[in-house]
């Protein structure tokens, strides 16, 4: 290891990202760190705020280095605190023989130039690694009247809030009317306005997950076909006023506030009491990466727990911002490891954290979920539903089956001998050889219009289909 | 209720007796309201969508007689595919897991309809994947003149490929039958199957052909003669003979104390104008037709050309051999070449008429000498995994390849990119594995995507040998 402190002074952008740094250097932050001196390489995965792990890679040879955080600061807080484990313990490198594939494929793309200098730069002198590591230790105790003056304040921003959204539903409650007044095949052609007005009208009131759900809607509209855009709106117009009558229902109920308003920190949901903690091996099925209206990029990673004995899923959802650029998968699909999740809480929890990982797990086969015996593939669908009638996108797996298409090429996924029975349509262009695979179990998501394929298990093994 | 919300208006006299229960008592905009999120979930939940009839499905992708690559490589081979910038690349990747006695899978590659050069065990893909494109052809079906009209393009010239290889009789009597009712392009096509089993009860089919009314057809019947032994034209000398015209280029002379032999040198050029018509005549002529004009035959041309006279009249004449040249002229010229110990350059023009000792003769030659060593990206055709550890070490390719991957140059260093890749197809496990720690230990990082191939090959051997064992 070629690290001290000193160069890690150096090549931090500011004080403020060092004292960041020195709180990620407890080992606990770190569910993998591993090196390989061959390569010169250092690489560790540590938990962030977001539900996946961010990956971080150094060279020790020229100080490269490469996070998946969508931090714009280089080098950010995570990779500072991996050089900082390595100055200061190395021993908590686990030696590897080879480095992972998200590590190739960095050494891959980049260019190696000359060792950059790690000399002092500008401002430097204001930066301290003593300062920074002291920051922990010399936490402020605050006095009693202080933290009941700040909660206090806290319950009163809360109850703004609450003011504020529910007079936020109750326009939307008038602009939902005001559609129907006007038609639906007036609001499929203006969906791209008027969502973004009311839309807008909602973030300003606080309301602004639902905001940047109705900002979702033309999209999900215009890929559909003209005939069944009308079914669709009444579907999503329909969701958003059981959304807004279950929140005036019960407004602290956390997954109606977080569907409406903002989602818990991932330490509330940690240490929430009714937040469900599946230990079991998981699955990668697939990733869904959409660019939304309003900026941000949604990143979604879709579980399947392997211990179970009927399907059940997972999603680890993070937000970054469209202009961070692309951003390096924290996981690939196929991906098997064995973790601790714990599941926002919910009516069908979905939305999970990985709170603990344990390590990996060989690939296989899925479990035999008795999925033939189905008789309904939708009625995993159905059961989301009569919980959360407000949940749009759920994960279902799909007994044998087979892709085939119609005449104007669409895809449908159709049950294995049962010719007559429901056939489900395919989101996006099938890929071809798809056609000629038995499928044995599918996964996917359905949104009540399309299937989107994530997974499947054929005679030629694990399709990746996301 | 649907049909009045598309169009605007209250719905709620419309709405079923159990669903007016539900949304009575309010105000008409929460009655349309409710009625909404009633109806919402009557869509998502009790609706299921209507499949059409007309649902069709595709044969089942049939299994390929070579086991499937295993699970743990295909990161390896993607990353490989993934680094192969065209179809010909990837093919080379494909054939080399199929040399270790795998097949790829289908979601990571598949051969197209029209594909010819893939490993003889994805026929069946082939096949299928012509079933998908041409729904008419029915793949167990023999092409025949009846059913001529019936099989697409592509999938009728896969048919004939096969054919002429197995029976190049009945290939060529259906393409006498056939073409001439086929418009010129596709003629074409399917003259050119006849190059295939090529003998020479082919030629008065051939012949008859310098009456098309396509002179592309013309030409290149007139290339297959040649390849046969056959004077493609009337040697009447005249001035409208291009054999004539181009032997004026090339100048006879004698050698030797004892035993006077020919020696053929390329005649100085007096302008670029010249060049050009050169070059042109060299195209349009036939090997044979211009060693006639010399009284030679074309082996003992070829032997009395004297190479290095003239680095451009060197590849023309490389380039007529190739097209038109007969087996036994092209053996002589790539023997005489190999016995010269040089020219690789020239010998690459030759490589898609060589069989698999030359090619490999070839690639040795090209390693040894280094001064050529992009020219191994060029060859066609050669045999995956069997270059040695000492054919590479032998020359001057492993010091040169060290040097460029050390250097900062980085056109050298694209190049050696490049062929790295080609050994990559080439070498055995060993040597793949030797020579990514050769590259690595000259600076180049150890997951580059051009050792992908490399990689792929010494895992393939890991591979092999866990399993046997």
């Amino acid at each position: 290891m070629e690290f001290d402190l000193k160069t890690i002074e150096a090549l931090a952008p500011d004080q403020a990202s060092l004292s960041a740094a020195s709180k990620l250097t407890k080992r606990s932050n770190w569910p993998r760190l591993e090196r390989n001196e061959q390569q010169a390489l250092i690489w560790g995965e540590c938990q962030g705020s977001g539900s996946n792990p961010y990956r971080v890679v150094v060279d020790t040879g020229d100080h490269g280095y490469k996070c998946t955080c969508p931090s714009r600061k280089f080098p950010c807080k995570h990779t500072l605190a991996l050089m900082w484990i390595a100055a200061t313990a190395p021993a908590s490198f686990a030696a590897a023989e080879s480095s992972p594939e998200w590590v190739n494929d960095w050494l891959g793309r980049r260019r190696k130039t000359t060792p950059p200098p790690a000399q002092p730069i500008a401002g430097a002198a204001a930066k301290s690694i003593d300062d920074a590591a002291r920051t922990d230790e010399s936490a402020a105790v605050e006095d009693v009247a202080a933290v009941e003056r700040r909660e206090a304040a806290q319950r009163k921003r809360a109850e703004d809030t609450r003011q504020a959204v529910s007079a936020a539903l109750d326009e939307l409650d008038q602009w939902i009317a005001d559609q129907l007044r006007l038609g639906l095949s007036g609001f499929v052609d203006g969906s791209s306005d008027r969502c973004r007005r009311i839309a807008a009208r909602l973030v300003d009131m606080k309301a602004t997950a639902l905001a940047g759900r109705i900002d979702e809607i033309p999209s999900r509209l215009m890929a559909l076909r003209s005939e069944e855009r009308p079914d669709a709106a009444i579907r999503e117009l329909g969701k958003l006023v059981l959304l807004a009558k279950a929140w005036r229902a019960a407004p602290d109920d956390p997954e109606l506030k977080r569907l409406v308003s903002t989602s818990e920190t991932r330490e509330q949901v940690l240490a929430s009491p009714d937040a469900r903690q599946v230990e079991s091996f998981w699955e990668v099925l697939g990733e869904k990466i959409e660019s939304r209206r309003d900026g941000l990029v949604s990143h979604s990673t879709w579980l399947l727990d392997l211990k179970s004995t009927t399907p059940q899923f997972a999603v680890l959802l993070d937000y970054f911002p469209a202009s961070a650029g692309r951003r390096s998968n924290a996981f690939a699909p196929g991906d098997r490891f064995d973790a601790r999740l714990v599941f926002y809480p919910a009516r069908k929890p979905l939305r999970a954290l990985v709170a603990e990982r344990m390590g990996d797990v060989m690939s296989g086969a899925w479990p035999d979920f008795s999925l033939g015996a189905t008789k309904d593939p939708l009625a995993g669908h159905a059961s989301y539903q009569d919980a959360a009638p407000w949940i749009t996108d759920c994960p279902l797996l799909l007994p044998p089956g087979a892709i085939l298409v119609d005449d104007r090429g669409t895809g449908w996924w159709q049950a294995a001998g049962d010719p007559q029975g429901i056939a489900l349509p395919i989101a996006g262009a099938v890929n071809q050889t798809l056609l000629g695979l038995d499928l044995a179990a599918t996964a996917a998501l359905w949104d009540g219009a399309r299937l989107d394929l994530l997974a499947a298990q054929s005679g030629f093994g694990r399709l990746d289909l996301s | 209720m649907r049909d009045c919300w598309i169009t605007g208006g209250a719905t709620f006299d419309l709405a079923p007796t159990a669903w007016k229960t539900i949304a009575g008592g309010a105000s008409p905009d929460e009655q349309e309201r409710r009625l909404l999120a009633i109806a919402a979930q009557a869509l998502d939940v009790a609706l299921r969508p209507a499949a059409p009839k007309t649902l069709r499905r595709r044969p089942p992708l049939p299994r390929l007689a070579l086991p499937m690559l295993p699970e743990r490589l295909r990161p390896l081979l993607r990353a490989a595919l993934k680094h192969a910038a065209d179809a010909r690349r990837k093919t080379r990747v494909v054939t080399l897991v199929a040399s270790r006695g795998f097949v790829l899978h289908p979601m990571d590659w598949m051969p197209i309809a029209s594909d010819q050069n893939s490993p003889d065990v994805y026929a069946p893909w082939i096949d299928w994947q012509a079933s998908v494109d041409g729904e008419r052809h029915a793949p167990q079906e023999k092409l025949t003149a009846e059913n001529w009209d019936e099989f697409y393009p592509a999938a009728r010239r896969i048919a004939l490929a096969d054919m002429r290889r197995s029976e190049p009789a009945s290939a060529r009597m259906l393409v006498e039958a056939k073409a001439s009712g086929e418009p010129a392009e596709v003629r074409l096509a399917l003259v050119e199957l006849m190059r295939f089993g090529l003998n020479p009860e082919d030629a008065p089919f051939l012949k008859s052909l310098s009456a098309d009314r396509s002179g592309k057809v013309r030409e290149l019947a007139g290339r297959l003669l040649a390849r046969l032994g056959e004077h493609g034209r009337s040697n009447d000398g005249g001035p409208g003979d291009p054999a004539a015209e181009l032997a004026a280029f090339i100048s006879e002379g004698k050698s030797g104390f004892i035993r006077r032999r020919s020696i053929y040198t390329p005649a100085k050029l007096k302008s670029p104008a010249q060049e050009k018509r050169r070059a042109e005549l060299f195209e349009t002529c036939n090997l044979v037709d211009l060693a006639a004009r010399f009284s030679a035959t074309e082996p003992e041309f070829i032997g009395a050309w004297q190479f290095g006279a003239d680095n451009n009249a060197d590849i023309l004449i490389a380039r007529m051999v190739a097209a038109s040249g007969s087996d036994v002229a092209v053996t002589h010229m790539a023997d005489a070449l190999v016995a010269d110990g040089g020219k690789p350059a020239l010998f690459v023009l030759l490589t898609p008429r060589l069989d698999s000792r030359r090619k490999r003769a070839l690639v040795r030659l090209i390693l040894k000498e280094a001064n050529y060593l992009n020219a191994i990206n060029l060859a066609e055709g050669i045999d995956a995994g069997w270059l040695e550890w000492d054919d590479l070490s032998n020359g001057s390719a492993l010091a040169a390849l060290r040097s460029a991957v050390a250097g900062n140059d980085d056109a050298m260093r694209r190049g050696a990119d490049d062929i790295l890749e080609t050994i990559g197809f080439l070498a055995t496990a060993t040597t793949a594995a030797k020579l990514i720690d050769e590259v690595v230990a000259a600076g180049m990082p150890p997951a580059a995507p051009s050792l992908g191939v490399l990689r792929l090959n010494a895992a393939l051997a890991e591979y092999q040998s866990r399993t046997d064992t």
